[in-house]
């Protein structure tokens, strides 16, 4: 079964782009334009990686990502945002953030550090 | 020309002006350096925000606008530089670059629209309009307007008629609902029906009203409307071909054109044209509508053209349907059709004929709409075009093929007097030849044995894996030749090849940059290309086939022959990426920054007015910096200290040295180890190349003498005519070398993007035909070392840009050597032929006469 992705961007075209480039790698990929629908769509079922935006309307990305490790410990959150500050990103990194990207993200780097996310952590580990 | 004009244009057009005023040559060079600086700044955030949007990142609208104020900032800075150095000698560019400016900002903030006309003509559509009027429409406008083709006459109502409209009628809510109940039917069906009896405001009724007039005075009383759509999307990446409702027939008042109006605005809700947008990733309730009224053509015979034939794997033939009466019949598959396959040059030879059976026509009715009519018995068999016709119909279809750069769908119709009218054109989306294709070509390598070209050389400036026949530009090869589809190989990237990008399938060239002009346009037409592998022209030969294949982490390979299995695996997802339609709309603002339409600067077209980009302003900006460099260089020596050269060949000059040129402490005689100039120092290594310089000048008679002094005579009266002036990395040469007037105008430093070589000639003491030959000669010469040349009487001027600093000494070297050369040339240049020889025998460093 093929890995699945999530996209949170309020921006369409960050999900669009998102989308195509890792279905292009074998990826499942869902996005959405809002936080709210998208944690309701990750209580009903886990994802493997989810991809988020920072900041957001209603919720922010470091909401999205404390109810992600809430709901699927094992789901790893990588965060994408055009505020790239010091103090979010220590925020982010002590709530476990898997990798942190400011805007515009290198769609190759995106996609390796996924690749990096979805190694089983048992096997990361020495 | 007349000779005193001639000088006038030797001495530069302010030359003039600049004799008697004081030019102080240093604070221009500080100028000059200032605005280099200035557009490499630009450049570089240009090439920054191509590369972000090209589809490798993924980025949002603060990007942009981040990245956007910063260049508006930077070309403020730059204009206020230049106009500094031009004392506002260019007082139109400010103006152009506040509208370019305008028009982003619009773009990057919806909310502060200026001017929204509900209502524009054909011909007064501008490429700023292409979103008010529709693609469709835009398309139309730019066959007539931009190649002169005829189309119909007609007027758009714009997106912002729509918007009015909507409004108007109180629709917004209902149609911005509509998303959030996933496009019910019933929901769509009041939508459609509200629109049906929607009102309009009085302003516009009276606008169409006018609009309706011209229209009825230009068509002398028989008007018959076509009302049709031309969504903001239409035509741009998909058809949206048969999927909103076209109005033919209509009569020319007012309350029918509304009316159709009304029928074409309610089909942008019809479910199977939501259920199309939503297919394509469109939000569909977002999508506006502008529509085209034009004037229906009453065709004898209409059709479609494919300017590719899908059925010819080669792709070097046309194919064109065609039928009695109006194009629905052809279109709507409602009788048999003729179909032509043409040559896709000229003459442009028919091919293949098959000819249908016409039994029916599709007439205009008297009472509006069409009517079906029987084609007389004797008539349907005939064919529907004559040779001259299919001719003249393909020229017009390669036309439009070629400004598009892309195979082209379009419809055309022939009226009573048997001109063709084009009525629509749209990019032709063709299927690659499936998989079975591929195992017919016998002669094609089995994948992995190509043997390599090239491997890991070069700058790779925009990325992919593509095949073609390789096309070297070089003196002998002309840009004008350069075949659709080929890879384009050359010596130094150039500005010039702008013209050739959109339909070159990708760019190799021995030196170049990842900032220049070049590489900013390649990006934005997304052709492969790699810079700066130092010997392309010499790996591969032109004529063969080759496949490049080049990775965005920089690594390249070039094979000989096409290998399919590389060639195919790439482009997917930027297909798929540029099908979205967020993608676009982001993008769409690079079309006001990155294209570059002022490609030759010895054209007319090299004026402010003509600057549609940002790009454009900074290759006009830095043009005519340089212009003005030369030109002050020109008349600096009244008032600096002089000192003399002091070294072979060159023994009669004088010098100014403006910062570095010169060792400190350096006499009033100079001597060649006193030379700090890199750019002087590599002009006298070439003079004094073994051969180059002979002492035997060849026989010169009485009457070519007297010319020549009656030539150059003026010059020398007015200007300090053999002068250097010189800096550690410039040069500004004038000499007089026996009856020839040279300049030499050279800026060299480690960045490419800052280097020039500028070169002029005028020559005397010959009679015309010697100096029409020497002419054509040197111009074969700086062609090959990468100069763009322009040829007035006997004067050549060439400029080089956007070299390497080795590369640019090493042409600047061979400039010295041709200064050397051209010294004794006259005489022996007895026919056109012995030239062209001459000419050869420099390039390939042989000297003898």
């Amino acid at each position: 079964m093929s890995h699945r992705i999530m996209i949170i961007d309020d921006e369409k075209i960050v999900g669009d782009m998102a989308k195509i480039s890792l279905e292009e790698e074998g990826y499942e990929v869902e996005t959405f334009l809002n936080a709210a629908p998208a944690l309701k769509k990750l209580e009903e079922e886990p994802f493997d990686v989810v991809v988020t935006d920072l900041k957001m309307k209603n919720i922010d990305g470091l909401e999205v990502l404390r109810k992600v490790k809430k709901l699927h410990p094992s789901t790893k959150v990588i965060m994408i945002t055009a505020f790239a500050n010091l103090d979010v990103a220590i925020e982010a990194i002590k709530e476990d953030v898997f990798d942190f990207f400011p805007k515009p993200v290198r769609i190759k780097e995106l996609k390796e550090s996924i690749r990096k996310a979805l190694i089983p952590d048992d096997q990361t580990k020495p | 020309m007349t000779i005193l004009k001639k000088m006038r244009s030797l001495l530069g057009r302010y030359g003039n002006q600049l004799q008697d005023r004081h030019v102080n040559i240093r604070s221009v060079f500080q100028g000059y350096k200032k605005i280099l600086d200035d557009n490499n700044h630009a450049l570089k955030i240009i090439n920054d925000m191509s590369e972000k949007m090209s589809g490798g990142y993924l980025f949002d609208i603060a990007y942009i606008r981040e990245a956007y104020s910063e260049l508006a900032t930077a070309m403020r800075d730059c204009l206020a530089d230049f106009n500094r150095l031009t004392e506002g000698q260019y007082p139109q560019l400010e103006p152009v670059f506040n509208n370019i400016d305008s028009h982003i900002r619009e773009l990057l903030n919806p909310q502060t629209k200026t001017a929204r006309r509900r209502l524009i003509s054909f011909d007064n559509i501008l490429p700023e309009s292409a979103k008010e009027v529709g693609g469709k429409n835009y398309h139309l406008s730019q066959v007539k307007n931009a190649l002169g083709l005829a189309v119909p006459e007609g007027f758009v109502l714009t997106v912002h008629a729509y918007d009015d409209f909507i409004r108007y009628n109180h629709l917004d809510e209902s149609i911005t609902g509509l998303e959030d109940h996933e496009y019910d039917p019933g929901m769509l069906a009041e939508v459609r029906n509200r629109i049906m009896e929607g009102g309009f405001g009085s302003s516009l009724k009276s606008e169409v009203g006018e609009a309706l007039g011209r229209l009825r005075e230009e068509c002398e009383g028989a008007c018959h409307l076509a009302v049709r759509s031309s969504g903001e999307e239409e035509d741009e990446v998909f058809s949206f071909a048969g999927q909103f409702e076209t109005v033919l027939n209509v009569f020319p008042d007012v309350d029918s054109v509304l009316d159709a109006y009304r029928r074409v605005i309610a089909s942008l809700f019809s479910e199977e044209a939501i259920a199309y947008q939503l297919n394509l990733n469109y939000s569909p309730a977002g999508m506006r509508m502008a529509v085209g009224v034009i004037v229906m053509v009453d065709a004898v015979a209409s059709g479609v053209v494919y300017t590719v034939n899908p059925m010819d794997k080669n792709q070097q033939s046309m194919l064109i349907n065609s039928a009695w009466g109006l194009g629905t019949s052809v279109v709507d598959n409602l009788t048999e059709a003729d179909t032509f396959i043409i040559r896709k040059k000229p003459p442009f030879e028919t091919e293949e004929v098959r000819l249908g059976k016409k039994d029916t026509m599709m007439v205009m009715a008297a009472a509006g709409g069409l009517e079906k009519r029987e084609v007389p018995a004797d008539r349907q068999r005939l064919p529907s075009l004559n040779a001259e016709q299919l001719a003249e119909l393909s020229r017009q279809a390669l036309k439009i093929e070629n400004f598009y750069h892309k195979p082209q769908d379009i419809e055309w119709a022939l009226d009573r007097s048997g001109r063709v009218v084009i009525l629509q054109s749209r990019h032709l989306r063709i299927q690659e030849p499936a998989g079975e294709d591929t195992t017919e070509t016998v002669d094609a390598q089995p994948p992995g044995e190509h043997p390599v070209l090239m491997l890991d050389q070069g700058i790779v400036v925009y990325p992919g894996a593509v095949g073609g026949r390789a096309f070297i530009v070089d003196e002998s090869a002309a840009l004008a030749d350069f075949p659709w589809g080929a890879i384009l190989v050359a010596r130094n990237d150039s500005p010039q090849f702008v013209r050739v990008m959109p339909y070159a399938t990708a760019i190799i060239t021995d030196s170049g940059n990842a900032t220049s002009h070049m590489a900013s346009v390649s990006r934005e037409f997304r052709v492969p290309t790699v810079v700066n592998t130092g010997n392309a022209t010499d790996v591969i030969k032109h004529g063969e086939d080759i496949t490049l294949k080049a990775d965005e982490d920089g690594g390249m390979v070039v094979y000989q022959g096409m290998d399919k299995e590389i060639i195919g695996r790439h482009h997917d997802s930027f297909i798929k990426l540029e099908e979205l339609f967020e993608f676009r709309r982001k993008k769409y603002i690079m079309k006001f920054i990155t294209p570059l339409n002022l490609v030759n600067p010895f054209t007319d077209e090299f004026v402010p007015e003509r600057c549609r980009t940002i790009h454009d302003i900074l290759r006009f900006i830095h043009e005519k910096s340089m212009q003005k460099l030369i030109d002050s260089s020109r008349f600096a020596g009244r008032q600096a200290s002089l000192k003399r050269l002091d070294i072979p060949l060159l023994e009669d000059i004088h010098v100014i040295d403006i910062g570095g040129g010169l060792k400190p402490g350096t006499d009033k005689m100079v001597s060649m180890g006193q030379v700090k100039s890199a750019p002087l120092r590599a002009v006298i290594a070439g003079m004094a190349y073994p051969g180059a310089w002979r002492q035997n000048v060849g026989n010169v008679s009485l009457s070519d003498l007297m010319t020549a002094s009656m030539r150059t005579g003026d010059i020398m009266g007015s200007v300090q005519v053999n002068l250097a002036v010189i800096s550690r990395r410039y040069l500004n040469l004038a000499v007089r070398f026996g009856y020839h007037f040279t300049i030499v105008d050279a800026f060299v430093d480690t960045n490419p993007l800052n280097n020039h070589i500028y070169f002029r000639f005028l020559g005397g003491a010959a009679a015309v035909t010697k100096r029409v030959r020497r002419v054509h000669m040197l111009e074969i010469i700086l062609r090959h070392f990468g100069f763009v040349t322009e040829i007035n009487g006997d004067l050549i001027t060439g400029v080089v840009t956007n070299v390497s600093e080795a590369e640019a000494l090493r042409i600047l070297d061979q400039v010295g050597r041709l200064m050397a050369y051209t010294r004794q040339l006259d005489a022996p240049l007895t026919s056109e032929a012995v030239a062209d020889e001459y000419a050869r025998r420099f390039i390939n460093g042989d000297y003898t006469m």
